[in-house]
């Protein structure tokens, strides 16, 4: 009888685990905010949901990119590298007008991605080592546009950063709408199935005729795109323009947020809504530690700790 | 990179065509991203071409040039240890007619290390001295190699700014053998002085640290909550800086209690998250000390954001940036204490009295000023 | 008779939505191969997964040397003297063949380090004892398949199994190598070794086992001596099917011969492919079944593959309809009506994490799209219709196509290309590693398809199955022409005699 009731615990294991892998981000973000609103001062406030939707609004933008590339069993480690490139492209520009500006460093990014992505699909370089050449390639770009910090005193940019509508600020808007806009390119277009697939088993796809190089090359264009609009609005948000510093470990805080929210590093699956909880739930557990004056080296371990926990559940899954 | 480079010497178009008889399909595949590559290299060479960046209303006149004089020893050169050639065992030359080499430890990608490397360059050029320079880019054997570099190149001198203070042992030796004197400046070198390299030449961080303090006692009348923006985790200005800070404060003003010690990575953008994070669960804050102008800058941005008035949280940073100092003209930080770049006129004046035959100090720590409401206006100018 | 080494007892296991096993009892004699049979779903696999710890009993329990066990792991089931030798090889394909016979016991020297003298010494060994010549220290997958499950066979063997389990070893052998499997598995019989043999092909079972199980829809249906059951007894307890039905319908499912007229639908002409092909041509008209016959590294899956535009090839040219087609391209092929159906099913054919609806609406994507939107409805409707015309067998639509079963997932596959509407099909192996239910529908299905008109090339290495599907059949050897048969001549005498016209010589790799 004994031997019966293990087998129910372990069978139970497994589903949690299952469970786990499925909503456990969802869950994190919950037992996070729950936490907060009884430990930290203050915490239940507008102003407070807003410097945190805030704050993340580029990772997530930047994480949105990057669950695509991860998605067709890539990865694209340029995005914080294109982000400076952005940066550095809207000081040079703001002279023509922020519009001007603005297209020009996301055509900045989108060029960026298109080699990564030419580098990829067609010369079969693999995605870790191409975009990690395009990363370096750009940090040094951008530091060779704007060899040090700018400041920014655009208006309409100042405003981008810092306006808002009905209290929701343009940065959170414009992350809503972009996640929203990629979760739709992956459930309902063609590009979006066909990515998945791609993912999932690139010599199969190859076999059914789907373009696999011009999938993988939007992949990467719309990722550099993302990265540079991310780039912008880091930029108007600190209404200054610092190519040496800004997306800094970003391409590490993106992975972090997709993989954390359950989009498996193997490819052929995609996670949207996964990829906005995960970055929320790091961005939580930072402000969380900083709230509470804890040293900065218990932030690092606390992701580390998520981390390992989303590979362990992910892991679990690749058993079956 | 290498494919990229690769590729882009097959772009030569009239190579294409010959190929396409035999190969064309596979001419056509690898010739879509050698056009791809070169189109890449090409639209961002134009990028940078017909730029228009925006006005700088503040007149950004050159830094280098007639502030340069501004570096002064701090303490009198005689209560401290001195050497000169006979100890260090080199020959006389003039300066006029030698070779100095500069290694720079990080690239001129922020105010202080361009104002130091071109206050170098100024007072090299002033006094007509052949300058050899290097820029290690934040890589420490590169800084080794280039240091190896300037020697082989016939240097008579060096002048180096240290990426890290370990690791020189082979360099000076080399150095030591050819008995090139070496003046160290803004971090020092672990060795020994007048044996290994002649003088280190910089600011002493802890004394940054504490006056700095001062000026946040000054500001909040020594009462209130104060938070710090720590500097990079594991570097010695950081805690030098945050040393000072706090045994003046315990000194000096123990109602004013420091409540939150985060760090902002030196950099504008993590101050000013992390001062949002402080203003929303501390709203009562009334001081903030920022370790570097930049993320005391970042802490304004914060509290402009968060609507708050200027003077509401006073802000005492460290640095003397143009930026910064025009933060206290504007209201919104109480004072910056000055961490001065301008090693050139201090370290060609230490290297002439040394080679002269004449004492220098081991350890030369150079006056920072401060910038305060008072002199804010004025001395803007003057801030790099 | 002697106590079972494994055994189970009452074994129960679910899967969400189904019931793999209900209540079977099953048990491995020392000295007896024991064969284990069933349709598609039956449950041969989940009762292998069970024995071996790969999967646990929901009911029943697990008895080893006649002590109740529960393995945890695969790895622990093999400690306790059970190796698997799966239908796909599983070894580490980079690495050595010796390092591969030895992964995870290699022979050490003092210095803790790999014994590599040693190793290779003991590996060649080993594998000269079955009958495989082969260089040890090559890397696994430059071997040919034959070799690599031979190699897989020797480290059973080596790692003392009481028990050893074979899922369908022998679906990609040649005959010789076929042969060579008997030996060895005879050789472990005598040895005193419990041996579960799972196969599809008939003719091997009354070879080479001793008892039978029967399984049908989770659910023991016959267990007893091979030589009391005869072949069309035994096709019947598994189909579930009386006699006479199975009998009237022969062995496989092909008609016969097909009305083919007209201009060729296909025609390739001297396709040449460096080291592979040399100047294959064919023609297919529409309505007609091609087989292509030959050993294996004869070059068929290769001329598929080129004519698929899967294979660059160095010379040649391929009409579809009279209208040429760039070569090297498979969206060019595809667009000219050209479905390849490839031989590895797993992993060039499935996109194992999508669910049955998106690999069978993936071809034809584009076409079931606005604007680059998919309209779901179409999707929907093509999905429901091919489902059911095939006669897929799952969950539901949104069932993933990895969970399913071989035969369903070779419909996935034919439902995927039929959605495109093709003019030429190549099915490369279309019924290998699928049970006898299934094969059937298969087989039946490309009888209709070519009476539709299709053009149809047909590859695979059942004897039987090609040549009553095929009108014609083009034999090649070492990548050429050797022989065409058409009509009367279609007949495995001369197939044999075409193949066998010349000295055979097979590849280096399989020997």
């Amino acid at each position: 009888m004994t031997q019966l009731a293990l087998r129910d615990l372990r069978w139970d294991r497994a589903r949690t685990m299952r469970l786990l892998q499925e909503y456990g981000v969802y869950a994190g973000v919950l037992a996070l905010v729950l936490a907060n609103i009884v430990l930290t001062p203050n915490f239940v406030s507008a102003e407070n949901f807003r410097t945190q939707a805030v704050q993340v609004a580029p990772v997530l933008i930047v994480a949105l990119g990057m669950a695509l590339a991860i998605g067709s069993e890539g990865v694209d480690l340029s995005v914080g590298s294109v982000m400076a490139l952005s940066t550095s492209l809207v000081a040079l520009y703001l002279g023509y007008g922020p519009a001007v500006a603005i297209l020009v460093a996301v055509a900045g990014g989108m060029v960026v991605g298109l080699a990564n992505g030419s580098l990829i699909a067609f010369i079969g370089v693999q995605p870790i080592v191409a975009t990690l050449a395009l990363m370096v390639a750009c940090r040094g770009l951008a530091n060779v546009f704007l060899p040090q910090l700018k400041d920014v005193r655009d208006p309409t940019m100042a405003s981008l950063g810092s306006g808002s509508v009905l209290g929701i600020p343009y940065l959170v808007l414009i992350a809503v709408a972009l996640a929203l806009l990629v979760a739709f390119l992956v459930r309902r277009t063609t590009f979006g199935r066909q990515l998945l697939a791609i993912g999932d088993s690139r010599p199969a796809a190859q076999l059914a005729g789907l373009p696999v190089r011009r999938v993988l090359i939007i992949v990467y264009v719309v990722s550099g795109a993302l990265a540079a609009i991310a780039g912008v609005l880091a930029t108007a948000r600190l209404t200054a323009s610092d190519p040496t510093s800004l997306g800094n470990l970003m391409e590490l805080s993106a992975i972090t947020a997709v993989v954390v929210g359950g989009t498996p590093l193997s490819g052929g699956r995609v996670r949207i809504g996964g990829t906005v909880a995960g970055a929320a739930l790091i961005q939580l557990l930072t402000a969380t530690l900083i709230k509470h004056d804890l040293p900065p080296s218990w932030t690092q371990i606390a992701q580390a700790v998520v981390i390992i926990a989303a590979v362990y559940a992910a892991r679990e899954r690749g058993r079956r | 990179m290498k494919p990229t480079v690769r590729l882009r010497r097959k772009s030569d178009p009239r190579q294409t065509e010959q190929r396409e008889t035999d190969h064309r399909e596979t001419d056509r595949r690898k010739s879509t991203p050698t056009l791809l590559t070169a189109g890449l290299c090409l639209s961002l060479a134009l990028a940078a071409g017909c730029a228009k960046s925006e006005d700088d209303p503040s007149g950004a006149e050159d830094t280098g040039k007639d502030t340069n004089a501004g570096q002064e020893v701090a303490q009198p050169s005689g209560d401290q240890k001195m050497c000169d050639l006979k100890t260090f065992g080199g020959k006389e030359l003039d300066l006029k007619g030698a070779t100095v080499g500069f290694s720079q430890s990080e690239k001129e990608a922020n105010p202080f290390r361009i104002a130091e490397t071109a206050s170098i360059k100024a007072e090299a050029k002033e006094r007509g001295i052949k300058l050899l320079t290097a820029n290690a880019q934040s890589q420490f054997s590169k800084q080794i190699s280039d240091v190896q570099d300037l020697i082989s190149k016939g240097a008579d001198v060096l002048v180096i700014a240290p990426l890290n203070s370990d690791g020189w042992g082979p360099v000076l030796r080399t150095a030591a053998q050819k008995k090139i004197p070496i003046v160290t400046i803004d971090r020092k070198i672990n060795a020994t002085a007048c044996k290994d390299y002649v003088s280190f030449i910089g600011s002493d961080f802890v004394e940054q640290g504490r006056r700095a303090a001062d000026r946040m006692i000054e500001a909040t009348g020594g009462k209130g909550e104060v938070a710090i923006l720590l500097g990079a985790p594991g570097n010695n200005v950081t805690t030098e800086r945050t040393k000072g800070f706090k045994d003046r404060i315990a000194e000096k003003a123990p109602d004013l209690k420091v409540v939150f010690e985060q760090t902002g990575e030196f950099a504008r953008e993590k101050g000013q998250q992390v001062t949002e994070q402080l203003i929303q669960s501390k709203p009562g804050i009334t001081g903030i000390y920022a370790e570097n102008d930049e993320m005391g800058l970042g802490a304004v941005n914060a509290l402009k954001g968060a609507g708050k008035k200027p003077g509401e949280v006073q802000i005492v940073t460290i640095d003397g940036t143009r930026n910064a100092v025009q933060g206290i003209v504007d209201g919104w930080i109480h004072g910056v204490v000055e961490s001065n770049p301008r090693f050139g006129p201090l370290a060609f004046q230490t290297l002439d009295s040394f080679t002269k035959g004449e004492e220098v100090g081991q350890d030369i720590v150079i006056k920072d000023t401060e910038y305060t409401e008072a002199n804010a206006k004025t001395e803007l100018g003057k801030a790099y | 008779m002697s106590e079972p080494v494994l055994a189970v007892r009452g074994v129960t296991k679910r899967f969400p939505g189904a019931l793999a096993l209900d209540g079977v009892d099953f048990a491995a004699y020392p000295g007896k191969v024991h064969a284990l049979i069933g349709e598609n779903g039956a449950g041969k696999s989940t009762l292998i997964k069970v024995l071996t710890g790969v999967h646990r009993a929901d009911e029943g329990q697990v008895v080893h040397l006649g002590e109740p066990v529960t393995f945890g792991t695969p790895l622990e089931a093999q400690h306790a003297g059970i190796s698997t030798i799966y239908q796909e090889v599983n070894l580490v394909p980079l690495m050595s063949v010796a390092r591969n016979l030895f992964l995870g016991r290699e022979p050490r020297n003092r210095f803790g380090l790999i014994d590599f003298r040693r190793m290779h010494r003991a590996a060649d060994e080993a594998l000269r004892d079955l009958g495989v010549r082969v260089d040890v220290t090559r890397a696994l997958r430059t071997l040919g398949v034959g070799a690599q499950q031979m190699v897989a066979l020797a480290r059973a063997v080596q790692v003392d199994a009481r028990v050893v389990v074979m899922d369908e070893p022998t679906s990609s052998l040649e005959p010789r190598e076929v042969r060579t499997l008997f030996g060895v598995i005879r050789m472990l019989r005598d040895r005193g070794i419990a041996v579960i043999y799972v196969s599809h092909r008939l003719e091997e079972l009354y070879e080479v086992c001793d008892t039978v199980t029967v399984l049908r829809d989770g659910k023991l249906v016959h267990t007893g001596p091979i030589a009391e059951l005869d072949r069309l007894r035994l096709v019947s307890l598994m189909l579930g099917r009386a006699m006479g039905e199975v009998r009237s319908e022969g062995l496989t499912k092909f008609s016969g011969d097909h009305d083919a007229g007209g201009e060729p639908v296909l025609s390739a002409r001297g396709l040449r492919i460096r080291h592979t092909l040399h100047d294959v041509s064919l023609t297919i008209r529409p309505g007609e079944v091609v087989g292509l016959g030959g050993l294996l590294g004869s070059g068929r899956s290769e001329t598929a593959k080129a004519v698929a535009g899967a294979l660059a090839t160095d010379a040649g040219e391929v009409l579809v309809a009279g209208a040429p087609v760039r070569t090297g391209s498979t969206p060019a092929a595809i667009r000219a009506g050209i479905s390849l159906l490839p031989e590895d099913r797993k992993a060039e054919g499935i996109v194992p994490g999508l669910s049955v609806r998106e690999n069978i609406a993936l071809a034809a994507l584009p076409s079931l799209s606005r604007f680059g939107l998919v309209d779901e409805e179409r999707v929907d409707r093509i999905v429901g219709t091919f489902m059911k015309r095939l006669r897929i067998k799952a969950s539901g639509p949104h069932q993933k196509v990895g969970e399913l079963s071989g035969g369903n997932q070779q419909k996935v596959l034919l439902a995927r290309w039929l959605a495109m509407q093709p003019k030429v099909l190549l099915l490369d192996e279309p019924t290998r590693g699928i049970d006898v239910g299934a094969k059937a529908e298969v087989q039946k299905l490309i009888d209709e398809l070519a009476e539709d008109g299709l053009g149809v090339l047909l590859i695979s290495s059942d004897m039987e199955e090609l040549i009553e599907g095929s009108d014609r059949v083009v034999v090649l050897k070492d990548g050429a022409v050797v022989a065409e048969l058409a009509g009367d001549e279609v007949t495995e005498d001369r197939l044999l005699a075409a193949i066998a016209a010349h000295p055979v010589d097979v590849e280096g790799s399989q020997r």
